[in-house]
């Protein structure tokens, strides 16, 4: 579905942000983009969407390339960014101008999430919270039944209610010809939903694993005493002990604890790829 | 990089429909404005003038048509003025060419074809009501085919252009900035001509068209060009520029 090649970008001369980055993402999934902050998460996001263009490299998304910004394209790919800006119009009027140009979009699917995320209909756009707007924005993203949603930090400003309605509707949307990339670092937020996990860091791909070859490969522990270094592959301090991750020796899966995960593999990730090699 | 346009009336409709309705706010304001100013100078031409006919309408057309659809055209693509906004506008799933071509085309037929009829239907209204408080004066009718609101459509129709490479390329304050550089290259090109016609026009010589000083001089076929380039060339090459401009935006 995605394809990127030797892909290279960088905002000021002296300091690249991709070198030669290779991605390809198959459809079906919830992708999970993690990363620090200026990792090059959003400009990723950005370089796919087709609002960046890359220096060297290409990318292909179902035979366009974004940077063209062919309509057929921008109809198969929907961008909710963090912050974002909605014109002076109502939901019914937001709809009834921008919806024409996805040509399947679905407007009982759409009142369907307005009404899942509690979004009062009859309030004007520029009246709503940040959080009912970003809602408003999922909710159109998700009914124009594009294929590649790509999600900048969705769950920064929402509520505890909404975020875990996030989750429950993005599980349910995604089906075999589509894909999310949910880009974040609340990672946190995206346990249970993310799927495979892609790390981003200093604008290289770190780690590029489904859960499934996580909890297979690692284990996931808490001890109340300071762990042998050599035993594990990472291990950090929190109150009353030690939140472990270790090699997975035998075939029990642990409760994968994702913000463990994302600070193991930014700490140490030529062990832990060398984990996943083996 | 791919340069060929991409066209769809269907989506081209749908496009117009929307910026239309959603500038329909700033073209009330604007028009309100603008009829309000012309109207008040109207009355007060009327109050304070001496003269037995007023003509002023054509030239008030010709100003107000210019003006306006400069600020107007400076507006054309503000929603890149703003970073938030720019993401929407690009990922809207119509081509460059046609979010373009609708810019283009409601601030020159758009705006000449609203301004003309808004402007005649005024010229009526005002040189009747005209007619019942200054009885002694004459108002001239408004013809929108006569010599000159034709001509001004023509400059407007070249002159517009820049400012639409300015809407595309200037982040806000679109109009003072094209203005600017308008006047720079203006000053640039008045003293190169300056350098190079120094030594033939004298201060005290009179250029008329009978008694040209550049007559079977070299520069006047320099000129020649110049003046076609201007009146042919100016106009699409801004078009094309602000096209390309459009598409090779980034956010």
């Amino acid at each position: 579905m995605l394809k990127i090649n030797h892909l290279s970008f960088s905002y000021s001369r002296k300091q690249p942000l991709f070198k030669e980055l290779n991605l390809s993402l198959p459809p079906g999934n919830i992708y999970g983009l993690l990363g620090k902050n200026g990792a090059g998460k959003s400009t990723l996001l950005k370089i796919i969407s087709g609002l960046l263009f890359p220096e060297t490299g290409t990318v292909d998304f179902l035979g366009y390339n974004p940077g063209v910004r062919h309509p057929d394209f921008l109809r198969e790919i929907y961008l909710v960014t963090e912050e974002f800006n909605l014109p002076p119009l109502s939901m019914k009027g937001y709809v009834r101008f921008y919806s024409p140009f996805y040509p399947r979009f679905d407007h009982n699917l759409f009142d369907h999430y307005v009404g899942e995320f509690q979004i009062p209909v009859k309030q004007k756009l520029s009246e709503m919270s940040y959080g009912q707007k970003k809602n408003f924005l999922l909710s159109f993203g998700l009914a124009t039944d594009c294929k590649l949603l790509i999600l900048d930090e969705p769950t920064n400003g929402l509520d505890i209610p909404s975020k875990s309605q996030f989750r429950k509707i993005m599980a349910n949307a995604v089906h075999e010809e589509r894909s999310f990339i949910i880009s974040t670092h609340q990672v946190r937020d995206m346990e249970n939903l993310i799927d495979p996990i892609i790390i981003l860091n200093e604008g290289k791909i770190i780690f590029y694993r489904n859960y499934e070859d996580i909890s297979r490969k690692l284990s996931f522990s808490r001890s109340s005493e300071m762990p042998n270094e050599k035993e594990v592959v990472y291990y950090e301090k929190v109150f009353g002990g030690y939140h472990v991750v270790s090699e997975n020796d035998g075939n029990h899966e642990t409760r994968m604890n994702f913000e463990l995960l994302f600070n193991a593999i930014t700490a140490n990730s030529e062990k832990i790829n060398e984990i996943f090699n083996n | 990089m791919n340069l060929l346009p991409v066209f769809n009336l269907q989506r081209f409709w749908l496009l117009l429909k929307m910026e239309l309705f959603r500038s329909k706010k700033g073209i009330l304001i604007t028009f309100v404005v603008t009829f309000g100013m012309l109207f008040t100078g109207f009355i007060i031409e009327n109050v304070f003038t001496s003269h037995r006919t007023f003509d002023a309408h054509p030239v008030n057309y010709a100003l107000f048509l210019l003006i306006g659809g400069f600020i107007l055209s400076s507006m054309t693509f503000h929603d890149l003025g703003n970073p938030l906004r720019r993401y929407s506008y690009l990922t809207l799933p119509a081509s460059t060419f046609e979010k373009f071509f609708s810019m283009w085309l409601l601030s020159t037929a758009g705006w000449i074809i609203m301004f003309s009829i808004t402007y005649t239907v005024y010229t009526w209204a005002a040189n009747s009501i005209g007619h019942v408080f200054f009885k002694k004066m004459m108002f001239l009718p408004f013809q929108p085919w006569s010599e000159i609101p034709l001509m001004c459509i023509r400059y407007y129709l070249i002159f517009q252009a820049i400012f639409l490479v300015g809407a595309v390329h200037f982040r806000g304050y679109v109009f003072p900035k094209t203005l600017f550089a308008l006047l720079i290259f203006a000053m640039v090109c008045g003293f190169t001509f300056y350098l190079i016609m120094a030594s033939v026009i004298h201060p005290d010589t009179e250029c008329t068209k009978a008694c040209n000083p550049l007559k079977n001089k070299m520069i006047l076929q320099y000129l020649h060009i110049a003046q076609w380039l201007l009146w042919w060339i100016l106009a699409p090459v801004c078009w094309i520029i602000s096209y390309i401009g459009l598409k090779e935006q980034e956010v």
